[in-house]
């Protein structure tokens, strides 16, 4: 089996602070992989261990089947990382701190940074230190791009950057995937990855709670539909009706998941008074939070 | 500047470099200038010899007190105390930023996502280091000897050398102990406070204990000690006491390594 990243049971302590649990992880060759989970959850603490910043407290990581640990400098020859919390040489220019690591990494010329740093309209020779957040991220990308690495490891890519920036830091991750490389990028929302992920992780506290593909994620696609009653109706009043899921409670307010035809929801509403409707294709936020939510229950 | 890491910590430290070559030259300049009234004036060093014995082991240069002639006066006003203290700040400064400052401002992160091992980051940074205080001393050495020659003080150029040598032998060891305990912790401020804690107990421990017979033992254990017991103005190296300096600056390097290998990287 092809895994770029393979991680089994890691865990990672911080002291008596939880960093991950038990995490089980495959990426595959030439996916995009969306690794999600709110912050604190440990996504940087996977992160981390698969660059060898930090050492797993136990379990195992192989990055292209080599120990993060004794085989480093061979592992980050061929990665490109863009940490999520960074920091950069603020009396360098970006050109400068481009033309470091490029040495450092034993690259003949600068031109495939310049044309990156083109394509983003980052300016090349202005210091560090007076940049904008999202030109200092801009930076971030391209020396994480710049030496056309196998696996791209993104922490939080998307923060910082205006709208149309993230577009074109789609693309370029989606042209990466498409020459059979391989991107595991982390963010703390769906959204920002659903679109150019194959795959995605859920991570919180600590645990893996679903891995699965956005394809199948968007076949539990559901419509999503919230009613507000005169009087809340008794528990278990819509329980049977095939299809229909009752997703949460808040007073008078229903909230709905409905697979497949809405009228069975429809006719069985007729026997109360209702005061407002309203419903909207569910993103798969709300389809990966229900997965999610079923998982929790089968777990208990 | 920016194909290796020692290169560029170098290219860091040029602003800082050069303030520490303008303050070691005008040190020079300032004592070597007094020198000619000090050296028509014999009765001085009937004032020295009076010192209370606690002062003596302060302000000699390894050799006897002796503050009218060339050497002696030059081991009092320079090597005694101001020559390494300067040195030294410089030094442990260095060794503080080398690993525990990048670290702490969170570039080494990114630096250590390159495909260089952090033993070979270690070592360019402990280079840089030995680089920059060898500067120091080659700036140290030229000025003496262009400011002795000026007031016609009579040290030969090998012994000023020799004093240099080892003034820079005893800051790269220290230097080198700052960037171990910045390799080993992470934080900065540790590393500079107690690596400077360890040089002034030091430099007591050195100069107390001619007279605190407690002391004496411990003597040898004081790089201090090593740095002047030669008397290097007067009678140049010994193979012994720089063999000492350059011990602890290789067990230093040796360990830090070893020490910044096995931590986690620190967030920031």
């Amino acid at each position: 089996m092809s895994s770029v990243v393979h991680v089994e049971r890691l865990t990672k302590s911080y002291g008596s602070v939880r960093g991950v649990v038990d995490l089980d992880l495959d990426v595959q060759t030439g996916e995009v992989f969306g690794y999600l989970g709110p912050n604190g959850a440990g996504k940087t603490t996977t992160i981390r261990t698969i660059l060898d910043l930090i050492r797993p407290t136990s379990g195992r990581v192989a990055v292209f089947g080599l120990d993060p640990r004794r085989e480093g400098v061979e592992v980050r020859r061929r990665v490109g990382y863009l940490p999520g919390d960074l920091r950069l040489y603020e009396q360098l220019t970006p050109r400068e701190l481009m033309r470091y690591f490029a040495s450092l990494r034993g690259m003949r010329a600068l031109d495939p940074a310049i044309r990156l740093a083109e394509r983003f309209e980052l300016e090349l020779d202005r210091r560090i230190a007076a940049l904008s957040r999202g030109n200092r991220q801009k930076v971030g990308l391209v020396q994480a791009f710049m030496h056309g690495p196998e696996l791209l490891v993104l922490d939080e890519p998307t923060s910082g950057l205006d709208p149309l920036v993230q577009q074109a830091f789609y693309e370029l991750v989606r042209e990466t995937a498409d020459a059979g490389r391989t991107v595991f990028l982390s963010s703390h929302v769906l959204p920002e990855v659903q679109h150019v992920a194959d795959r995605v992780a859920l991570v919180r506290e600590g645990r893996l709670v679903l891995v699965d593909s956005v394809e199948n994620l968007r076949a539990h696609a559901f419509t999503r539909v919230e009613i507000t009653f005169a009087e809340p109706p008794p528990r278990g009043a819509f329980a049977g009706l095939p299809g229909v899921k009752e997703l949460e409670r808040r007073g008078p307010l229903l909230v709905f998941a409905v697979e497949g035809e809405i009228d069975p929801l429809v006719k069985a509403l007729a026997c109360y008074r209702v005061v407002a409707l309203d419903s909207h294709e569910a993103d798969l936020e709300d389809v990966f939070l229900s997965l999610y939510r079923a998982g929790e229950q089968h777990a208990a | 500047m920016l194909h290796r890491i020692l290169t560029k910590t170098l290219r860091d430290t040029r602003r800082a470099f050069f303030w520490w070559t303008l303050g070691l030259v005008g040190l020079v300049a300032l004592m070597v200038s007094v020198y000619p009234s000090v050296r028509d004036n014999a009765s001085l060093n009937k004032l020295v010899n009076d010192y209370p014995e606690a002062l003596k082991g302060f302000v000699a240069f390894g050799g006897e007190l002796d503050y009218v002639s060339g050497a002696g006066y030059l081991g009092s006003e320079l090597f005694a105390l101001m020559v390494p203290l300067l040195l030294l700040v410089a030094a442990i400064g260095a060794g503080g930023r080398a690993l525990a400052g990048e670290e702490e401002s969170g570039t080494l992160e990114l630096l250590l996502t390159n495909p260089v091992s952090r033993r070979r980051v270690v070592a360019e940074k402990l280079a840089a280091l030995t680089i920059e205080l060898v500067g120091l001393g080659v700036v140290l050495w030229a000025a003496l000897l262009v400011g002795c020659r000026a007031v016609d003080l009579k040290v030969s150029g090998a012994h000023l050398a020799a004093a240099t040598i080892s003034a820079v032998l005893l800051a790269v060891a220290y230097g080198a102990i700052a960037l171990l305990v910045g390799a080993a912790f992470g934080h900065r401020a540790r590393a500079v406070g107690l690596t400077a804690a360890l040089a002034v107990a030091a430099y007591v421990v050195n100069g107390l204990a001619p007279l605190v017979d407690a002391l004496e033992p411990l003597r040898k254990l004081s790089p201090f000690y090593h740095y002047a017991a030669s008397d290097p103005l007067r009678h140049g190296l010994a193979v012994g006491h720089v063999g000492v300096l350059l011990a602890i600056a290789v067990v230093a390097a040796v360990l830090a390594p070893i020490a910044f290998d096995r931590r986690d990287l620190a967030t920031t």
